[in-house]
């Protein structure tokens, strides 16, 4: 509690929260970055489940990496969106929710590139990637409802 | 934008039954923001994997079988232009006034452009690249404009609660 009180009350607590433009511009960074994040993810796991076949999945390596850029982009945004009132998100069971579905949406991304370069079975390489769909969408869920819970 | 311009039509959008539902049911909000950001993901990953093959970035994506993405990304679009069309029905005098949405608007319609000049005059002939081969200047153009544009709706999106007055 110490540290989220020290966070909130700190330099970047006092800028999100007074600065004229410093909310709006974060949050369309993490707005942009999401777009990025999640259009990856459905992009390749699309691919995974069978969409457009044609395309070697390893291909996407590229387009992973800009996933990758996106996460980056709302990691930072997301901290700062954070400093915003630490003391009443990190006690918000939708922002609860929303960290641990990114942290399981992020290891289940991490299964489904391994299962695609080994020799996982592929029902078991789609079920993952369908479980990865759905945390995804649970993180932004969660997090469009914070607004509201 | 001058109020007599838009009332008119801005009160007929706000006499609809969507309308009414909006305002009145505490969950339809919410529930069509989300709607409206699953759209966004679809349609932009959508375009994130054909526009970044075009551009070169991911050169070895199939550019034939990236075209498959193009009917995900049409219908993420009509899905949003729903939601969309119930936000506005909600609140059109908040609306129809503020210039993050007037520009978000023009800008769809700019990326809605830029859409038809890549599949009336690039598509045919970006179908027949191998992968790795490198795409037409031209197409590269439109791939990066489409790019742009959609960042900056989403940008203008994001910005509407924030710049009314």
């Amino acid at each position: 509690m110490g540290f989220l009180i020290w966070l909130e009350e700190g330099a970047l607590g006092i800028f999100i929260r007074e600065s004229l433009w410093g909310y709006p511009i974060v949050l369309s960074s993490h707005a942009v970055g999401m777009a990025i994040v999640m259009g990856v993810v459905v992009a390749l796991n699309l691919r995974v489940l069978g969409y457009a076949k044609d395309i070697s999945i390893l291909a996407y390596d590229k387009l992973f990496f800009i996933g990758w850029i996106g996460f980056i982009i709302n990691l930072i945004s997301g901290l700062i969106l954070f400093c915003n009132t630490p003391t009443t998100y990190f006690f918000q069971g939708s922002f609860q929710l929303k960290i641990g579905s990114i942290v399981v949406g992020g290891i289940l991304m991490k299964v489904v590139m391994n299962s695609v370069r080994g020799d996982t079975s592929e029902t078991l390489t789609k079920v993952a990637s369908a479980a990865c769909i759905a945390c995804w969408f649970s993180a932004m869920i969660t997090g469009r409802l914070m607004a509201y819970l | 934008m001058d109020y007599d311009t838009y009332a008119p039509l801005a009160s007929w959008f706000e006499a609809t039954w969507l309308g009414g539902q909006m305002r009145e049911q505490f969950w339809m909000f919410p529930m069509m923001e989300t709607i409206h950001f699953i759209g966004l993901t679809f349609l932009f990953g959508s375009l994130l994997v054909i526009d970044m093959r075009v551009i070169g970035f991911g050169r070895f994506i199939n550019m034939k079988a990236a075209m498959k993405y193009i009917p995900v990304a049409i219908i993420a679009f009509a899905v949003n232009l729903s939601t969309g069309i119930a936000f506005l029905c909600a609140d059109p005098f908040r609306y129809f006034p503020n210039i993050a949405f007037q520009w978000k608007m023009g800008l769809i319609v700019i990326a809605g452009i830029n859409a038809l000049w890549f599949w009336f005059g690039e598509h045919k002939e970006l179908c027949q690249l191998a992968d790795g081969e490198d795409a037409p200047f031209r197409a590269k153009v439109i791939a990066a404009l489409s790019i742009a544009i959609w960042v900056a709706v989403i940008i203008f999106g994001r910005m509407i609660p924030y710049v009314e007055y």
